[in-house]
């Protein structure tokens, strides 16, 4: 049930900050385009640095889980937005919602928003799949806050509870309870058993984990952070470039250029934008070139 | 004038909060430097929570009173500040599974040195020492959560020792690891006493695998020490018949049972009294003796689980059971033995429909199982897991009787009543199972499991964290149950359990059953599963498996040389 798994290319021997300061980044920027082909950007971005490290398998089954939701997304917005100049559908009069129209507009916005959504699943994708659980903690811990730490620990037992919960309902299948077949009101009250005995291990487990922490000296005083992770120049010239293409970002952000008018008629396209975009999208790409030079050329791997 | 002790224990009480009952009772212990104490009792005597104190672990985290004194090095542990204590005393716990905090090993050995504001290259220093010392260089970057449980234990082990107490204590830490991975810990343990002079407290329940190692030994009961043994010679034949039978291994216990003053603790010990009490042995001299074995009963047995040809392999290709071919009849009490990942557990899944078949089949009762649901199948099948807690949910115990009748539509025949009767349940039923024994939360398990009239019980490790007072108990229940003719399949690394109660064994590796056959057929011949009373006596009386037997022949021996004297 673990999620990390160590891969032999670069983006797994990057400097745990440097990975982080990517997903930032990149999460940044989803937030502050609007334009669909600046978003466009950062997915190919996102989804080539996740290709580089070798999880594309794991992010399509983040993506099939995620295929529902955008859906709905698009449904809800065609639907209810209804500010579009471009009729594309006018439904019959309905009961409540009176006429609905779909517009070639709100299904265009309904697209763009979908394709934030995906940045930011790939992004949280990229870090459960490439970021060291260990040295995340070590990251976050280390600005000092106790309740960042905690959160961070309490991922750290979610695997041990999936765990938790597979056995225990292997126990009470076997005990006879139905938790898969029946009727979903028999199921549902089949399942409270082990959600309850879930919560009084987890509880336990809970005591018993903070009692090793305590024993190994765990708030006792000021800690310190050991740290064998060294600076390459693979992680300077990455931290260059993506921030290079956050401040382009920002740029095109406070220029407007990275704004889209979907509404009330789509606005039309400016091509120095899209190659704006094209840089920003080849920047942040940055590390899945650096991998691919890496792969080819072993003697790379020393120099940076 | 003696030295002064290392640790030291004055008129030592404590109370868990809200309780009136003292946990600890006056304890009083002193504990010189580089001794290895090791601590005994049953469940509920004490143990536990006179580590938890020494550590420091109560009442500063646990909470409660305690009154009295406890000094290191003359120093009151209440003058020192926790960092200081707890950096003089390292503490392992029973559980690998909840004392591991991070995912890596590295980052796991070097969380105490952070808690304790090391600078990095001290950091870096401590970490090369410990894992180059313990065998974990190859594994630091290993995933924790990917490793096995003796590997784990060893992990917390190593992560404690980086801290360099001078004080160890381990809370059964060996109670959760299969036999091979017990002794390679207490090994280590061994090691780090013998080599490194660390002062030692090791509290244990299973005496037979650890007693050999100590200097001495305290039984504790109802939170006082009762007996303090101290080995004049480590090794020696040091045993007193005084200790009440409870405490005592196999091999002590046999000899004390006859009436010796002088107690063997291991098997070349008591094979260097038996070559010394009966020369005639030394001098390779015939002697016959011989053990009456009762055989299983001739009566017609009912076919209950028919496997044929039966393969399974995991979604990820790996094929885990191969060509296997068994049948459980009706009165069986077969122990399925084998290294870890040999398919053992595997093979209980199959039966109980948890897991389907590749290829083959199973048959319960004449019935194809591949077409049948885990919970038809739980009508005829019990099992019994590892952790009762896993199953008990309620928050009494004649609730969770109720819970099983109530969920199979059982009639409330009177049937729940005998059952409780029969397993001494009755002064439990209004109690939470969570506030039970390990050995009393089993028996309510095994108590609604036979509420349903199982044709066949499948037990997983059924004697894991049992002391040998609940071993014996259930042991005991076990044949009754098997002698009404339940069948049992019980998966087990614990020998001197098989050797004592099942009747046939099969021994697993590599997903194929190697061999299967009469306990007494294999277990003799073998080197690794032979149980103690089989090497006490090999080349002297074949196929001496239980202590009954091992008795029988030693009162012959005893026989024989009065009569040739």
């Amino acid at each position: 049930m673990l999620t990390y798994r160590e891969k032999d290319n670069l983006i797994y021997k990057l400097h745990p900050f440097t990975i982080i300061a990517f997903i930032i980044i990149v999460f940044i920027l989803s937030l502050l385009f609007s334009s669909p082909f600046f978003l466009l950007g950062l997915l190919l971005a996102v989804v080539s640095v996740i290709k580089a490290a070798g999880t594309l398998n794991e992010w399509k089954k983040y993506i099939k889980f995620s295929l529902t939701i955008i859906m709905l997304i698009m449904i809800i917005n065609a639907l209810f937005a209804q500010n579009g100049a471009t009729i594309l559908y006018r439904s019959p009069h309905l009961p409540l919602f009176g006429t609905l129209s779909i517009s070639l507009e709100s299904l265009a916005y309904g697209l763009g928003m979908s394709v934030r959504l995906l940045v930011i699943i790939s992004v949280f994708c990229l870090y459960t799949y490439v970021v060291n659980p260990d040295k995340s903690l070590r990251l976050w811990g280390g600005l000092g806050s106790k309740s960042v730490l905690a959160i961070t620990l309490s991922t750290r037992l979610f695997p041990l509870m999936i765990k938790d919960f597979q056995r225990i309902s292997e126990v009470q299948r076997c005990r006879g309870a139905k938790l898969y077949s029946g009727k979903m009101w028999e199921r549902i009250k089949n399942f409270l058993p082990i959600i309850s005995i879930l919560l009084i291990s987890s509880l336990e487990r809970a005591l018993q984990i903070s009692e090793s922490m305590h024993a190994r000296a765990y708030g006792s005083g000021p800690r310190s952070f050991y740290h064998k992770d060294l600076w390459h120049p693979r992680d300077f010239l990455i931290l260059i470039v993506s921030a290079g293409g956050l401040l382009l970002g920002i740029w095109s952000y406070l220029k407007g250029w990275s704004a889209y008018a979907y509404y009330p008629a789509l606005a039309r396209y400016n091509l120095n934008e899209i190659i704006i975009a094209i840089i920003i999208s080849i920047s942040l790409m940055f590390p899945a070139v650096l991998n691919w030079g890496w792969m080819l050329f072993p003697s790379l791997r020393s120099r940076i | 004038m003696d030295a002064v002790p290392k640790l030291a224990i004055e008129d030592l009480s404590y109370y868990y909060p809200e309780t009136n009952t003292p946990a600890l009772n006056r304890i009083n212990l002193e504990i010189p430097e580089g001794q290895f104490l090791i601590i005994a009792g049953e469940s509920g005597s004490g143990k536990s929570s006179l580590l938890r104190i020494i550590s420091g672990l109560a009442p500063e985290f646990y909470g409660g009173s305690s009154q009295g004194r406890i000094s290191l090095d003359d120093v009151d542990i209440k003058q020192l500040k926790q960092r200081e204590l707890l950096q003089k005393m390292g503490i392992v716990f029973q559980n690998p599974e909840s004392q591991l905090i991070m995912m890596s090993v590295e980052q796991e050995l070097v969380f105490g040195l952070e808690n304790l504001g090391l600078p990095n290259n001290l950091m870096r220093r401590r970490l090369m020492e410990v894992s180059g010392a313990l065998g974990l260089s190859s594994y630091l970057d290993s995933f924790i959560p990917e490793l096995s449980g003796g590997q784990k234990q060893k992990i917390a082990l190593a992560s404690v020792l980086a801290m360099q107490p001078e004080i160890l204590l381990l809370d059964e830490p060996s109670s959760q690891l299969d036999p091979i991975a017990a002794q390679e810990f207490l090994a280590v343990v061994r090691q780090l006493n013998e080599d490194h002079g660390l002062t030692i407290i090791l509290v244990e329940q299973r005496l037979e695998r650890c007693c050999h190692l100590a200097d001495r030994i305290i039984f504790m009961e109802q939170g006082q020490i009762c007996y303090d043994y101290k080995v004049k010679e480590r090794g020696a034949n040091q045993w007193t018949y005084k200790l009440p039978a409870v405490f005592l291994p196999p091999i002590p216990k046999l000899f004390a049972g006859l009436g010796y003053k002088k107690l063997p603790m291991t098997v070349k010990q008591g094979r260097k009294i038996l070559h010394e009490d009966f020369p005639s042995l030394a001098e390779n001299k015939q002697v016959s003796v011989t053990v009456s074995k009762t055989s299983a009963g001739a009566e017609e047995q009912q076919n209950i689980v028919d496997i044929r040809s039966l393969y399974f392999s995991y979604p990820n290709g790996q094929e885990v059971l191969k060509n296997i071919d068994l049948s459980i009849n009706s009165g069986d009490f077969i122990a399925v033995m084998g290294e870890n990942g040999a398919g053992k557990s595997t093979l209980l899944k199959n039966i109980n429909g948890l897991l389907k078949a590749g290829r083959g089949q199973i048959k319960m009762l004449n019935r194809d199982t591949g077409k049948m649901t885990v919970e038809e199948l739980a009508a005829d099948i019990g099992y019994l897991p590892q952790d009762s807690m896993d199953y008990l949910f309620l928050p009494s115990v004649g609730e969770e009787l109720t819970y099983t009748i109530k969920n199979r539509n059982l009639p409330d025949d009177g049937f729940k009543e005998h059952i409780s009767k029969k397993l001494n349940l009755k002064p439990f039923l209004e109690c939470n199972p969570r506030d039970l024994s390990a050995g009393e939360a089993q028996r309510v398990v095994i108590a609604s499991i036979l509420l349903s009239r199982p044709s066949l019980l499948l037990l997983d490790e059924p004697t894991r964290g049992l002391d040998n007072h609940m071993k014996e108990k259930l042991g005991e229940l076990l044949l009754q149950l098997n002698s009404e003719g339940t069948a049992i399949v019980m998966v087990t690394h614990d020998v001197e359990f098989v050797a004592q109660y099942a009747r046939d064994l099969i021994l697993m590796f590599g997903g194929i059953i190697v061999t299967k056959g009469s306990k007494y057929e294999i277990l003799p011949q073998s080197t690794y599963y032979a149980p103690q009373m089989c090497k006490l006596f090999r080349n002297i009386a074949d196929g001496v498996l239980k202590a009954d037997e091992g008795k029988e022949i030693l009162a012959q021996l005893i026989q024989y040389r009065e009569e040739i004297m």
